[in-house]
């Protein structure tokens, strides 16, 4: 897990390459070309979502069904051997991974991510091999902005890199890095080797054989479990063109691809765990047991029932609602920003009421026990991170911010 | 740019140290992030007594401070007219 905010403007495009076609539905189910990879990354995640959670350990089998299947290359463009996906494909897989697993749905969302900033802001020679190198389909991408000292700040650095001959030497320490151990390359912020302040930050990538990675320490949260976001340090030279963007100009990749997709990705996992509860629930209320358990006619039941499905309706329509906007605004006014930054905070909220919804109306033996088969109390745990991961705080205070910049209250 | 309006704008570039505020100098690059910006607004619009309408509250005007000043002159320009 990670952070990453929207204060500055906002976004461009939705299609990563700008011309994908958007043909996920508002169900999140994925077309059919896609199922066979979808499913065996689902059959390997379902199959070990317990132990993961149990050992809070990293879910590489689900991470090597998907490298296996090319799931991790399909936001590349066709030219470079991927799959030409869109912001839609993402969002509609990321909440199916979700319906099993909260953790592995977060590392693929991240992922594209990062594989996206790629895509849109890698330019010259970098470009054409990282590229190439994503577009297969095997390379996992963790991402590195965390700092001790600036906490999930995503905007500021402290870390000074040295730029000689043609080369950034890099010495980074990341308290929280999801994903960090089993990465193949990752994209790290770092002050730009010229800064004359913490705000001039540039985005690295560093593929793993160029960096010695050490572990500095354990994993053992609440929930998120699987995520594995182990504090890293990572040192090394890579070559300076592997800057992605222009030197220092990371604010404008944040603003524009970095924080909206980081937070469309949240939103769509959090949507995905809750939902995918939601639907557990309702089956064990209309199975055999669950009529003999819950009256369906019961008003109680019926008005929990309708509040916690509401929730998830509403986050769906936020997500779906600022997806498009995304996809076609190029607002660096704030209502955009604005909106972005409520879609993280919303989803935070609402899904983690639903579950705690399920939780009251399941009861004790099938909402809270651990090694119930609706495991609503894993959910529970890994939604409670939704509000912290990213702060919900420090986002409010950018709102307020910008909703005092937007006195006629442009609604977009 | 006129100093006075430097004057207004100093307090809220945390990292402008000593060096001189040019035209160009990138605002953010200097340390104003979104909840600063809300201030300096409010710190330009009491120096000069002139609001500054909302289509003007983006990164475009928020970029230097030449594109800020730029911003302020042309409401005093309409203001005067």
């Amino acid at each position: 897990m990670t952070g990453s905010t929207v204060t500055g403007s906002t976004a461009t495009s939705s299609a990563v390459t700008g011309s994908t076609a958007t043909n996920s539905t508002v169900t999140g189910s994925v077309p059919a070309a896609r199922d066979e990879a979808l499913a065996e990354v689902l059959s390997a995640t379902a199959e070990h979502a317990a132990e993961t959670d149990a050992t809070a350990e990293f879910p590489l089998d689900a991470l090597n069904a998907m490298r296996s299947t090319g799931l991790l290359g399909r936001v590349v463009p066709a030219e470079y051997g991927g799959g030409g996906w869109g912001i839609d494909d993402v969002l509609a897989v990321t909440m199916r991974l979700a319906r099993a697993d909260l953790s592995v749905a977060l590392i693929f969302a991240m992922h594209c991510q990062q594989a996206i900033t790629v895509v849109r802001h890698a330019r010259g020679a970098l470009r054409e091999r990282l590229l190439t190198e994503l577009g297969r389909g095997k390379c996992y991408l963790a991402s590195v902005t965390t700092e001790r000292g600036k906490g999930g700040h995503l905007l500021s650095s402290e870390s000074k890199v040295a730029a000689e001959a043609g080369w950034l030497r890099i010495d980074r320490d990341a308290p929280v890095v999801t994903g960090g151990v089993h990465a193949d390359g990752y994209l790290i912020t770092v002050l730009a080797p010229d800064a004359s302040s913490p705000n001039q930050v540039s985005l690295v990538y560093g593929a793993r054989d160029q960096l010695e990675v050490s572990v500095l320490g354990g994993w053992d949260p609440l929930g998120m479990r699987a995520t594995h976001s182990v504090p890293m340090r990572l040192r090394g030279q890579v070559p300076a063109d592997q800057v992605v963007g222009q030197p220092g100009g990371f604010r404008d990749i944040a603003a524009t691809t970095f924080g909206p997709l980081a937070h469309l990705g949240w939103a769509a996992a959090w949507l995905g765990a809750a939902t995918g509860a939601f639907s557990r629930a309702v089956g064990h209320l209309r199975s055999e047991r669950g009529r003999r358990q819950f009256d369906p006619s019961s008003e109680l039941l019926l008005t929990r029932v309708a509040r916690i499905r509401g929730r998830l309706d509403l986050v769906h329509a936020l997500l779906r609602h600022t997806a498009g906007v995304f996809a076609v605004t190029e607002p660096s006014a704030p209502p955009a920003q604005l909106l972005i930054n409520t879609l993280k905070v919303q989803a935070a909220e609402q899904c983690f009421a639903a579950i705690d919804e399920m939780v009251e109306l399941l009861g004790l033996r099938d909402g809270y026990l651990r090694g119930s088969p609706l495991f609503l109390e894993q959910v529970f745990r890994d939604l409670r991170s939704a509000s912290l991961n990213y702060s919900n705080d420090r986002l409010n205070l950018a709102n307020g911010s910008l909703a005092l910049l937007d006195q006629q209250v442009h609604l977009v | 740019m006129d100093t006075g309006f430097l004057t207004v704008l100093q307090p809220f570039l945390k990292y402008a140290g000593s060096q001189p505020i040019t035209a160009e100098s990138s605002l953010h690059d200097l340390g104003l992030d979104s909840m600063r910006a809300i201030e300096l607004l409010f710190a330009i619009e009491d120096a000069y007594q002139v609001s500054v309408p909302d289509e003007l509250l983006n990164d475009a005007t928020f970029a230097t401070a030449g594109s800020l000043w730029a911003a302020v002159k042309s409401l005093l320009a309409l203001a005067t007219r």
